[in-house]
């Protein structure tokens, strides 16, 4: 079937997301004039999402979940651990440009808390021990 | 698990020899209901968008499980995806859509790989079934925002009427359902021996043995939580069905009418354990800081109101509050309750009402001492 | 239909939601984000009644028979309560509530609210634009604004970006309006129930000016003002204040008190002999109106491809500024740079038009209606009991022709007066073309002049321009103007405005035409005079050069 007009935008957002990590203001131009849509509009979009950046991100985006039943079973002390491990605090990114941190809403892995998103993977049952061997993967 | 069976496309193409009056009356009969949490019936939903007179039509499977200690459609995903396609398939060819949505929430994105797969495989019909990826925000779980989402504007909910029956996705009729009820369908259609009743309960918090179980609707609290291993002070039925005192209210069935009576919500049951040892205060300030991060914004009482129980639930926990910041709090959570837009703002103080409900004296003793 | 309302059996009509329905049975419901003309959003949940144990929001929502509401009792009372607390708290405190300007003010004291239990918590930067200023802090997220942008102006320079409680109105990226494609319409400002957005102010710049004994002060007013200042003044919408405003403007000190129609007289003079030489030439048809600045940025940002269509006519109050500086300024013997010309306009454009550098700043400030009033009361003038005194002369008679540019179609209706009668040499005997009358939002008609159908059109409202625009080809001749029922409804002019206040500011302009000797551009003696002592003829070389100009393509964005 042909697309219709916005169905393409929050995938085009995405795309562009993914491909370079964030989302510039050339990149909104550029869609808003390949899908006919106004840029102030694109923009709202934009601004609407919380896995959609728009300041340039690190090369792994850390989405830590500190929702009721991860938050129940120690987030709290997680986020402490990358915070410290990192120096970084939520919405920042590593001065080397290789972590954005972000605390956010339950990742639907409850089963596994405390758990946590990297560049979308899923990491449950976290502890301390485990977050740093995660990290100095990622670092390598 | 019910739900895991097979019914390896024989239901689908029973539809397609039986027709689209069949499959409405089958799951009328059988008793399908949505699994969402508004518990509609199945078949008098897609009956309404099949007796819409417009040509073109859709579908939309709702797979935006953003509600916090909900994760059993994740597990459908993930272990019989083939059942949903086949679920959605039906709905297509019921309502003649030649286009169905599976909005999947951004934080599933490592489910695409393999649903697609599975779409390919499955799909042999000229419907075209498109995945299409959420990025974060929990209100998208309404109806309403869906569409808007998936239509490229920012996922405020809309006005109903016009219902999505009527004028759903790009102002056609649509069905959306979510992943639980699209998946049971296939199988009410085929099991003999299907039984309406038998739900999944999502458990997690503060027990030993978090997941989804599948039980059938009435089962009492107590029986779940013994299946988790947990000592509860106190239950929520995730984030927006609200909280009550485990030890009042362990023998409650676990119907949407019997949690009712204890002001709760079953919802998509979802039940988080709180254990004797966390205070019921900072379980509140963290579901809070939910739905003042996830609100949309769109109405004055939840974009302005969350963010100020927020404030409100901080200052107490940090003992800096007097009763009558009680008062405050409790008059804001049910201006909040009743005239907000859409069910994330109607629902997003049911836990703070509850809470001083069950809890009052936690919250006095934090009170500031020096009043 | 019947429902019950505070027990009381309440005929109303199926058709019309609860609160127009409730408002005119006397019913003061508040509410901030419904605007007549714009869809019901929901936004502000302020308009709630119990309906059936729930509180129902009446903007939304329709009468069914045997309803039964209730509007005031304590449950509907706490909740209008606690959002007025809300929104006030985001309507940054430091507002007096006693400001009437603000519906939501209004509100708050009617509900008795002495101040809110809840602390501003935000604080956002003030966009200090050129012409329009945009402060996040006083805004409550109605919504008003974004949806006149883009549903009426089809402009979309704002709309609602961020989440939650960081949800704000804001143009892309968070620029400043001044960067974005913003029209600087002002229909923003009308739609803003909290006075978030306004005016830039250049009152105070002009207060200094008229201190100044060296500078010779001309003002002049643009053909709506008089038609919409008394409101300003309590008087009654759609009352002709011309000699008051006369009056009030000399009291204020400036020198010289001239009428901008006849600017806009000149433009016939001018427009119409442009367009009789593209009859000659052959096109390019259609040829478009440029009076409207608002209008003129949206091609620049838009319409390319209609840059040869323009018409290369300066507005009405840029040919009065340039010939105040030069035409004038050598009848007194004055130098240029001691001439500073004030224009009143209803219009918010007009604040960005006389930036352009191609204008070469033949009009030093321009202030809005509102602004006009302001400065006004700043001199203490007690308005309504003025005597009513003349224009100057020297630039200040007018005709007809001037007087009906204030309303959507009225340019085209001049032009086309002066149009005929130049090109046909014959009389025009009927002189109103009632198709291009009335608060259509587009409207049409065909005269002929030598023989040939000049097919003609306006549009009022950038959506409706827009649309008019797709049959472009079919016209000759368009006229189209921002706001919605033209200058009249500019977003310059006073507040509150609606439909039956800007037919009723239309009404009163086409009266002052209807009671005006003269009512053909052509057969203004001043506009004779200036062509005879100065410019030769329309589009002679010297009027090529001071009375027209040029456009620039902008950025889409």
């Amino acid at each position: 079937m042909d697309k219709k007009e916005g169905e393409e935008l929050l995938p085009k957002l995405l795309q562009e997301q993914e491909n370079n990590g964030w989302i510039s203001e050339r990149a909104l131009k550029a869609i808003s004039k390949q899908i006919n849509i106004p840029i102030s509009r694109v923009y709202g979009v934009a601004t609407f999402y919380s896995h959609l950046h728009l300041k340039k991100q690190g090369q792994y985006i850390i989405e830590i979940c500190n929702s009721p039943s991860c938050y129940l079973n120690g987030s709290m002390d997680i986020i402490k651990v990358i915070e410290k491990e990192l120096k970084i605090k939520s919405g920042e990114t590593t001065v080397d440009g290789k972590f954005s941190l972000h605390i956010g809403s339950c990742i639907g892995c409850c089963d596994k808390a405390p758990a946590m998103l990297i560049n979308k993977k899923v990491y449950g049952n976290l502890t301390k021990g485990k977050i740093l061997e995660v990290l100095k993967e990622c670092r390598s | 698990m019910q739900i895991l069976k097979e019914s390896s496309m024989m239901a689908f193409n029973k539809t397609v020899e039986k027709g689209p009056k069949w499959v409405i009356d089958t799951l009328k009969n059988k008793g399908l209901t949505g699994r969402g949490g508004a518990g509609f019936p199945t078949g008098t939903k897609w009956e309404m968008v099949f007796n819409e007179k417009e040509t073109e039509k859709y579908v939309v499977c709702n797979a935006d499980e953003g509600e916090p200690g909900t994760f059993k459609d994740r597990m459908i995903i993930e272990k019989n995806p083939k059942t949903l396609i086949e679920g959605i398939m039906i709905a297509c060819h019921v309502i003649t859509a030649k286009k169905a949505f599976i909005y999947l929430r951004g934080e599933y994105e490592c489910l695409k790989e393999n649903l697609q797969k599975t779409i390919d495989e499955v799909n042999t019909s000229d419907i075209e079934i498109q995945i299409f990826q959420g990025a974060g925000a929990y209100v998208c779980g309404d109806e309403t925002a869906i569409l808007r989402s998936i239509e490229g504007y920012r996922g405020h909910p809309s006005l109903k009427p016009p219902f999505p029956t009527v004028q759903g996705l790009f102002e056609k009729p649509t069905i959306i359902n979510n992943v639980e009820t699209l998946t049971n369908v296939p199988l009410a259609l085929m099991m003999d021996d299907w039984d309406p009743k038998l739900k999944l309960f999502s458990l997690s918090g503060k027990v030993k043995h978090p997941g989804v179980y599948e039980l059938k609707e009435g089962t009492p609290l107590s029986k779940l939580i013994k299946l988790g291993d947990g000592e509860p002070k106190a239950i929520h039925f995730g984030c927006f069905g609200g909280c009550l005192a485990y030890e009042q209210f362990k023998d409650i069935p676990l119907t949407p009418e019997e949690v009712l009576k204890a002001d709760c919500f079953l919802g998509s049951c979802a039940v988080i354990v709180t254990d004797k040892k966390t205070s019921i205060i900072d379980v509140a300030t963290n579901i809070a800081k939910f739905y003042e991060f996830e609100s949309c914004g769109k109405c004055t009482p939840c974009r302005e109101g969350t963010m100020r129980v927020l404030a409100i639930l901080e200052n107490i926990a940090m003992g800096q509050a007097n009763s009558a910041d009680i008062d405050t709090l409790l008059e804001l959570a049910i201006v909040i309750r009743d005239t907000s837009f859409c069910g994330l703002g109607q629902t997003a103080t049911n836990h703070v009402i509850n809470a001083i409900k069950y809890f009052r004296e936690e919250f006095e003793e934090r009170l500031c001492k020096s009043e | 239909m019947q429902i019950r309302v505070d027990g009381k059996i309440i005929e109303v009509a199926k058709d019309k939601t609860l609160l127009i329905s409730l408002k005119n049975l006397g019913y003061k419901i508040p509410s901030i984000c419904y605007q007549e003309g714009l869809k019901p959003e929901g936004r502000c949940r302020l308009c709630v009644v119990e309906i059936a144990g729930k509180l129902v929001t009446t903007c939304n929502t329709y009468p069914k028979e045997g309803m039964e509401i209730t509007t005031n009792n304590d449950r509907v009372k706490v909740a209008r309560k606690v959002n007025s607390e809300l929104l006030m708290s985001e309507h940054v405190q430091t507002c007096s509530i006693e400001n009437q300007d603000h519906e939501l003010c209004q509100i708050i004291q009617d509900l008795g609210i002495r101040e809110s239990r809840f602390n501003p918590k935000r604080k956002w930067k003030v966009d200090l634009g050129a012409s329009v200023i945009r402060d996040n802090n006083k805004c409550i997220n109605c919504g008003r604004c974004v949806q006149v942008c883009a549903t009426i102006q089809a402009t979309y320079a704002i709309d609602f970006a961020g989440r939650g409680h960081k949800e704000r109105v804001a143009p892309y990226s968070d620029h400043e309006l001044n960067d974005v494609a913003c029209i600087k319409c002002g229909q923003c400002i009308a739609a803003c129930p909290v006075g978030a957005i306004s005016e830039r102010e250049h009152i105070h710049e002009v207060i200094e000016v008229l201190k100044d004994s060296k500078k010779h002060v001309v003002v002049q007013t643009a053909p709506s003002i008089r038609a919409a200042l008394g409101e300003e003044f309590s008087m009654p919408a759609g009352t002709l204040v011309t000699g008051k405003m006369v009056a009030a403007l000399r009291k204020c000190g400036f020198d010289k008190i001239f009428d901008t129609n006849l600017g806009a007289d000149l433009t016939i003079m001018e427009e119409a002999s442009e367009f009789l030489n593209r009859v000659k030439k052959g096109g390019p048809f259609p040829m478009i109106t440029t009076c409207c600045p608002a209008w003129i940025k949206y091609m620049e940002h838009f319409y390319h491809d209609l840059l040869p269509n323009m018409s290369s006519c300066k507005s009405p109050h840029e040919m009065l500024g340039i010939l105040a500086n030069t035409y004038y300024a050598k009848k007194i013997n004055k130098p240029r740079d001691d001439i500073i010309v004030v224009s009143i306009m209803p219009c918010t454009a007009k604040k960005f038009e006389i930036t352009r550098p191609e204008l070469t700043s033949d009009v030093d400030f321009v202030l809005t209606t509102r602004e006009v009033a302001k400065l006004i009361r700043h001199f203490c003038i007690d308005f309504k009991n003025l005597n009513d005194e003349k224009f100057d002369p020297a630039l200040g008679i007018s005709t007809g022709a001037g007087a009906i540019f204030g309303a959507s179609g009225g340019v085209m209706e001049a032009a086309l007066r002066t149009a005929y009668e130049l090109g046909t040499g014959k009389e025009l005997t009927k002189v109103e073309f009632d198709q291009l009358r009335g608060p259509k939002g587009i409207k049409e008609g065909t005269v002929n002049v030598n023989g040939i159908d000049i097919k003609f059109a306006a549009a009022n409202g950038l959506a409706n321009a827009r649309e008019l625009l797709k049959n472009k080809d079919k016209y000759h001749f368009i006229e189209i103007m921002a706001c919605p029922g033209g200058c009249i409804a500019g977003g310059g002019q006073p507040l509150p405005v609606n439909e039956e206040i800007i037919a009723k500011r239309m009404e009163a302009i086409y009266e002052e035409d209807r009671l005006l000797p003269l009512r053909k551009s052509h057969e203004n003696p001043i506009v004779k005079k200036i062509y005879k002592d100065y410019l030769d003829h329309p589009l002679s070389k010297k009027a090529e050069m001071i009375l027209h100009t040029y456009y620039t393509p902008r950025s889409e964005f």
